[in-house]
């Protein structure tokens, strides 16, 4: 090949990839939603006088060109491979695999957004608990990369520093470690969630510190297809997927659960969402507000509240057996000003439930 | 608009190339000069016509200049027309600096300015001024078509971020250029490695810089870590604009001049300016150094000449005191070589490269700081003062994790890339090979870049401040 030849053969593939993919992003309809990102696109920008002398029309279409780029899924596994194969990065978009899990680099320790968390915290137990005859529990569900940090050498949390905050900084609450129950195996490979059939000792051993005996038998069951974890899209290479369970028995069949963020009932698992954009979602109807579990066949009338991150759609229903109600509420959906129009703050056990990638990161927490 | 921005890439690049393509001779400079608008206005709608009054006052000025008939006349049109375009700049760019150091200096409150930095003011005032200046020493002739006139300054390669080029040198090609294949691949190739310098490079070591800036673990190691990653980041940074400008420029036909002659190879500080970011350089050697009278003055003059030069080159990058404190640094490292080094440097052959870059790691670490207080707080940071330690876990991880992108950087700084691709490219047993494998590489490449444009957030350019 000569230089002439040389020429024509960069100005030709070079012209084919330019005008190639301008012609595809003119021509391509705007897709609404990443399933992989799972998120919503941006779509193109309103056109006007007003838009483009205020800079709101150029900024907005690169957001645009951006999320809508032909191929785009592709690209990004190109970028995701790059980096970590080819320029050895230790993780892409701080995501890193090891023995097949996703985990995050969840660094570093973020002491105001636990100061933060702990301030939500002791304003709920002044507003509802202070004086009653409630017992009142925490536990900390340690994120993946606690357990693979190490071995991988990843950075991770100062796990001890966060427990120790949080203990002191709620000095009102019986803090019950699970740190040592869990390991990896617990959790998805492709997701930052727990599995429900690996916790259910975590539950057994939580209700037991909280005085109460979790003994029932569960039939696992399993959802059709494969589960991409929240990690997985994020994650961009293609790597081996999970399957969806789940644990039921007839004390959780029968029991009655109510969304009151819809006002509507609903069931402990809904497969709808199983097959959703986000199949964890099938746990207790996903990121809900304010959900009650009541047993109609409970051997007690004590009830529970736990104030949960997305960790306890999992674990909440395997608390109905012990428990006539269980209530479950998620303050970054809800006001604490507005809970007392659901619950009567009473002698109910209640248990905060927390990952410590949430604790990291509480500014999403409400007043 | 950024030449590393999917919007340039894949919508405003391929219309102005086929507009360009389809426009008539005649027409070709206003196709350039239309497009350039456009470009400028995508990140800046409301300074167009700021642009646009400089333009008019430089063409103006150029055209009163050469028809005036007495001296003191050119003369009277060189003032006004400078000193307007200063204005411009002083006022935009350095208003809001006089106005905080008045207040701190004299107690009294004076409300800031709501003025944003039009974007590239300082690389087109310059141009202007030098065109300016040129007709009026009658090194060029004026402009007389105001269509070439506004082409160069507001053609939209060099328009945002250099190279300064001179009216001097592309004044022919405005007026009549070939376009060739030969010159179209060129400008492909250059413009493909300033693409990868700037994404895969320079984004990639700014992130290492953004985590450094993000920590509260700075341990002296870090520091330096942040120190080597910065220098890294802004050489691929500018360089990579400069080579994806110069690559633009040669498609279009025009052949701008060099910004960067790998200046981490330098043996003295001396040489790293020859090398560093040339086209500005030369311009205050032309336009303040030489008038000033340059070295052919009595040494204590001399020396103050350097001063006034570097302290306005610092001055240049930033109306905030540490790129004055940059500048002068430089100006003190300049004089020492000229007074004592520069002879004994030139003769060595490992540490007075270990001399450049130990000073030069120092002068970006000032250069990158908020102000003043950050610049000694890091520098000190280097030799353990307020650091949190000597090295850390994070330390390690990040060294870990772009560590191979920092040896690409430290390899890719020198000129061993370069050569090794000539002489594999000249060699009759691999020129076949590299013929070949060269088209698919810049489409990889290609490919590649747009990967982490479609992926990426992190694509600020840092030269877009000044």
């Amino acid at each position: 090949m000569n230089e002439k030849i040389k020429n024509i053969a960069v100005v030709a593939l070079m012209s084919i990839i330019v005008f190639g993919l301008f012609v595809t992003c003119l021509i391509k309809p705007a897709d609404e939603y990443s399933e992989t990102e799972r998120r919503p696109l941006d779509q193109a920008p309103e056109l006007s006088f007003n838009t483009i002398f205020s800079g709101d029309f150029m900024s907005r279409f690169e957001d645009y060109t951006l999320d809508q780029f032909p191929f785009r899924d592709g690209f990004r596994t190109i970028k995701a491979a790059s980096a970590l194969y080819g320029m050895g990065q230790l993780d892409n978009n701080d995501l890193y695999i090891h023995d097949g899990y996703i985990a995050k680099v969840e660094y570093p320790y973020n002491k105001d957004s636990i100061d933060y968390a702990n301030d939500i915290f002791n304003n709920l137990y002044t507003k509802f608990f202070e004086g009653k005859d409630m017992n009142l529990y925490m536990t900390i569900v340690p994120d993946k990369n606690y357990f693979l940090a190490d071995e991988s050498g990843r950075l991770s949390l100062d796990y001890e520093a966060l427990v120790s905050n949080v203990i002191a900084g709620n000095p009102n609450l019986t803090y019950i470690d699970i740190f040592d129950k869990l390991e990896i195996g617990d959790y998805y490979l492709t997701d930052t969630h727990w599995k429900q059939e690996s916790i259910l000792d975590i539950a057994q051993y939580l209700a037991s510190q909280m005085g109460t005996t979790l003994d029932d038998e569960y039939e696992l069951k399993q959802v059709e297809g494969e589960f991409k974890g929240v990690y997985y899209g994020q994650f961009a290479l293609p790597v081996k997927t999970d399957t969806l369970k789940y644990l039921t028995n007839p004390t959780i069949e029968n029991c009655i659960v109510y969304d009151y963020q819809n006002d509507t009932p609903m069931d402990m698992y809904v497969f709808d969402k199983a097959t959703g954009r986000d199949p964890y979602e099938m746990f207790l109807g996903g990121a809900l507000s304010l959900v009650t579990i009541e047993n109609p066949n409970a051997e007690t009338d004590k009830e529970l509240i736990i104030f949960r991150d997305s960790f306890g759609s999992a674990i909440a229903p395997l608390f109905s057996e012990g428990y006539a109600k269980v209530t479950v509420v998620d303050i970054r959906y809800i006001q604490s000003a507005f809970l007392e129009r659901f619950i009567e703050f009473d002698d109910q056990d209640v248990l905060f439930l927390y990952s410590s990638l949430v604790l990291n990161n509480s500014s999403t927490f409400k007043r | 608009m950024l030449f590393s921005s999917i919007p340039f890439m894949y919508y405003f690049l391929p219309c102005v190339l086929l507009l360009y393509m389809a426009a008539p001779k005649c027409l070709k400079n206003s196709v350039i000069l239309l497009s350039s608008l456009v470009f400028y206005a995508w990140g800046e709608p409301k300074y167009v016509i700021l642009m646009a009054v400089t333009i008019a006052i430089g063409y103006g000025a150029g055209l009163l200049i050469e028809k005036a008939k007495t001296k003191a006349w050119k003369r009277a049109h060189l003032i006004w027309s400078v000193g307007i375009c200063l204005a411009f700049l002083g006022y935009f760019k350095y208003a809001n600096f006089f106005v905080a150091n008045f207040s701190a200096l004299t107690g009294i409150s004076v409300n800031m300015l709501q003025i944003a930095l039009p974007i590239g003011i300082s690389f087109y005032t310059f141009q202007i001024v030098s065109y300016i200046i040129d007709v009026y020493r009658a090194d060029v002739a004026a402009q007389k078509n105001i269509i070439n006139f506004a082409a160069y300054v507001t053609m939209f390669p060099q328009l945002i971020a250099g190279p300064i080029v001179r009216y001097a040198d592309i004044a022919v090609q405005l007026e009549s250029r070939t376009h060739t294949l030969t010159d179209t691949s060129l400008g492909i190739r250059r413009f493909m490695v300033g693409f990868a310098k700037k994404i895969l490079i320079a984004n990639t070591l700014g992130e290492l810089c953004d985590i450094f800036k993000a920590t509260d673990d700075k341990t002296v190691m870090f520091y330096w870590l942040y120190a080597v990653a910065f220098a890294l980041h802004i050489y691929f940074d500018f360089s990579g604009y400069s080579d994806m400008a110069i690559g633009i420029g040669r498609i279009f036909g025009f052949k701008f001049i060099e910004n960067f002659d790998h200046p981490f190879i330098s043996r003295s500080v001396t040489e790293f300016w020859r090398r560093w970011h040339m086209s500005l350089g030369s311009w205050f050697r032309d336009y303040v150094y030489i008038p000033l009278g340059g070295n052919r003055v009595s040494k204590p003059r001399w020396f103050l000449n350097i001063f006034i030069v570097w302290g306005l080159t610092g001055f240049w990058h930033g109306a905030e005191w540490n790129f004055i404190l940059w500048g002068l640094y430089f100006a003190v490292l300049l004089v020492i070589e000229k007074l004592w080094l520069l002879k004994g440097l030139n003769k060595m052959k490992v540490l007075n490269h270990v001399y450049v870059m130990f000073f030069v790691l120092i002068s970006f670490v000032i250069f990158n700081a908020s102000n003043v207080t950050e610049a000694f707080r890091y520098v000190g940071g280097m030799f353990g003062i307020g650091a949190t330690g000597f090295v850390s876990d994070e330390f390690f991880y990040y060294l870990r994790s772009y560590g191979p992108m920092l040896v690409l950087g430290i390899i890719g700084s020198t000129p061993l890339v370069k050569n090794v691709c000539t002489k594999l490219s000249q060699s009759p047993k691999t020129s076949k090979v590299v013929n070949i494998l060269e088209p698919i590489a810049l489409a990889a490449l290609l490919i590649v870049c747009t990967a982490f444009l479609v992926d990426g957030s992190f694509n600020p350019f840092l030269y877009f401040r000044f």
